[in-house]
């Protein structure tokens, strides 16, 4: 650790920020939202170190800032938003992570719980035999080109207009579930080759689904608007753009590279970039579109999926059942957003890579049915721990360009977590808490295991007491999927 | 406390690769006394992580050619290491060794030699990082460490 990143002071409640000056190469603070306990981590993993990195990026709007689940990424810390402006700024794949649009769907149902808890067993069953996870490369859905090219083109309008879902629930989904994308030469044959087959299917690590009790409502006003009620049943979808991201990203950075390499002072070559308005730097927005428009049909498609085993498994119809979309939220993306910066409405890029967007209530872009609440921001614990639904702020329009946490943060390396692992059964240990837990890989398992993260509880603290986000339901986890 | 990609203390001791493991994800330490042997290295340590053991001998194994030319060992590093993933998840086949064509700081020229894999890999990689990627030379020897996204 540099004694540079030392030198953090709090200025507000849970609010960190390393001023410009104290490195030479940095072009603009650094600012972490952080609980004291949670800065020493991010000191002691070196992701403060990537806060600061990032803060020596040209044209850097505000500051490199980093939300409280802030852990050691690569270039970029997880958790970390930067924003650079539409007209002559620059954008990073490596702001975005490979993984793009990695994202949190959540749906509410009319279902109570002791209902679920009785066929929740066989509804692990069912979704672990229907929805492929971990490393199959194949979905159950089979799309040929055009079909796949119409995903890229519609994402999930494109599942709903031709597979199956609720047009309504367009509105509940970031961007209306689609980003506009009309340029296929922009993508590799590899990422056609990689992407096309994974369609409809969760993928590995820390994705995951989730059957949960909405087990605690902060705010009623703002759970009734977003339609959460107490002792019901709602359901967390985790996944994103699968293989056809990553090849994206992987793509991009070496054409950033071939084209950008010589003239650039990088601290870290994962932190490559180009100018929005260069060739390259259009193509991979474009690209980054098609990837984005993928994961919003991929959850789609997962949500009509775990609605037909619910329908089966529970025998109530879909009224009954009650099954409906909350919110669908992206936290590997860079947009184009508009926002206050010195007293002028600026348009900016605003890159967040584990970070979620919130935006506040009032603002245009939050669906009408939950504009005088704000934008609902999902915070997912580990599979031990509860999640929360949270709601977007003014506050956090003004101090993190309406960014807040996306998870509890990795604690752990993958390494010590399955050394921990080893002392316990852990489907028992969480069975006994009552969760089931259905994975096909123990090794991924052990990888996930609670202790490997952050208390959420921490984390979704320092979010509230720094102003970015407010809560509004914490929903505990009865039934756990595991990629 | 986590050690950041590439912090290694003790090159001189270590083996010829090592695997670590950052806060969200993994990588691997290797060195070489040349080209040869840094890429061959790298590919031992990658094997490590996808399939818990090193390489293994030949018989069987079908050649599949890799040429790269780039603007560094690093490029080079970081394209190999795809494409040994791309077998493995793709093809669902080991890069059981390599042959070398020409080997050397911006290309690399040789023949991947692969097997059909028994079992799926152990954990799933999905993409060879550049971060703090730097190939250091020094005492005769060039060392480097990869950050995978897992």
């Amino acid at each position: 650790m540099s004694p540079v990143a030392r030198n953090f002071e709090e200025i507000a409640p849970g609010r960190w920020r390393l001023d410009k000056n104290a490195d030479r190469a940095m072009q603009a603070d650094a600012e972490v939202f952080a609980s004291r306990q949670i800065l020493q981590q991010a000191l002691d993993d070196a992701s403060i170190e990537q806060v600061v990195n990032v803060a020596c990026l040209p044209g850097l709007v505000g500051s490199s800032l980093a939300m409280p689940d802030i852990h050691y990424g690569y270039g970029f810390c997880i958790g970390g938003v930067a924003a650079f402006p539409a007209d002559g700024g620059i954008v990073l794949p490596g702001g975005v992570g490979y993984d793009i649009n990695c994202g949190v769907r959540l749906l509410a149902s009319s279902i109570p719980v002791e209902e679920f808890t009785a066929a929740a067993e066989s509804v692990g069953y069912a979704i672990l035999q229907r929805i492929p996870t971990g490393l199959t490369p194949r979905s159950n859905y089979r799309l040929n080109k055009k079909e796949f090219q119409r995903v890229l083109s519609g994402g999930a309008r494109e599942i709903i207009r031709n597979f199956s879902g609720a047009v309504a629930d367009l509105d509940g989904i970031e961007s209306g579930g689609c980003l506009p994308f009309d340029s296929p030469g922009v993508i590799s044959p590899k990422a056609y080759e990689r992407g096309a087959p994974q369609v409809g299917s969760l993928g590995s690590g820390n994705h995951f689904i989730e059957v949960q009790a909405v087990e605690e409502i902060y705010d009623l006003p703002a759970a009734r608007v977003f339609g959460l009620e107490k002792s019901r049943v709602a359901v967390m979808i985790h996944t994103g753009s699968r293989g056809f991201g990553h090849q994206i990203a992987s793509d991009y950075i070496e054409t950033f590279r071939k084209r950008n390499l010589a003239g650039l002072k990088l601290r870290d070559p994962q932190l490559v970039y180009a100018s929005i308005s260069s060739a390259e730097g259009r193509n991979y927005l474009q690209a980054l579109n098609a990837a984005s428009n993928f994961a919003w049909a991929n959850r789609q498609l997962l949500q009509e999926d775990i609605a037909a085993i619910f329908e089966r498994i529970l025998r109530l119809g879909r009224d009954k059942l009650g099954l409906r979309l909350v919110y669908d939220q992206a936290h590997n993306i860079a947009k184009f957003e508009k926002h206050e910066v010195a007293g002028r409405t600026a348009e900016l890029l605003v890159h967040r890579k584990g970070a979620t967007r919130a935006f506040p209530p009032g603002h245009p872009d939050v669906p009408e049915k939950y504009r005088e609440v704000g934008q609902p921001v999902l915070i997912p614990g580990s599979m031990g721990s509860c999640s929360y639904v949270l709601r977007g702020t003014a506050m956090g329009a003004e101090l993190t360009f309406s960014s807040s946490a996306h998870g509890a943060g990795r604690r752990l390396s993958r390494h010590q977590a399955v050394k921990l692992a080893a002392q316990s059964d852990i489907r028992e240990r969480l069975r006994k808490n009552g969760v089931l837990v259905f994975s096909l890989s123990s090794q991924g398992l052990k990888e996930e295991i609670p202790e490997a993260y952050k208390n959420i509880d921490d984390v979704v603290a320092v979010t509230v007491a720094s102003g970015i986000s407010e809560k509004v339901a914490r929903l505990r986890p009865l039934l756990v999927i595991k990629g | 406390m986590i050690l950041p990609a590439g912090f290694c203390v003790t090159w001189q001791k270590m083996r010829k690769y090592e695997t670590f493991s950052t806060s969200a994800d993994m990588g691997i330490r290797f060195k070489g006394g040349d080209f040869r042997e840094l890429y061959e290295n790298a590919l031992r340590g990658l094997n490590v992580l996808l399939f818990g053991a090193n390489l293994r001998g030949t018989a069987g194994c079908a050649a599949v050619p890799f040429r790269f030319h780039g603007d560094g060992p690093e490029n080079v590093l970081v394209n190999f290491l795809a494409a040994v993933l791309s077998q493995a998840y793709q093809q669902r086949k080991r890069v059981a060794a390599i042959r070398f064509g020409q080997a050397g700081r911006s290309f690399l020229d040789a023949k991947l030699l692969v097997i059909p894999c028994r079992r799926p890999p152990k954990i799933e990689i999905k993409s060879v990082t550049y971060h703090n990627l730097r190939l250091v030379e020094a005492g005769g020897l060039m060392r480097a460490a990869i950050v995978f996204d897992v």
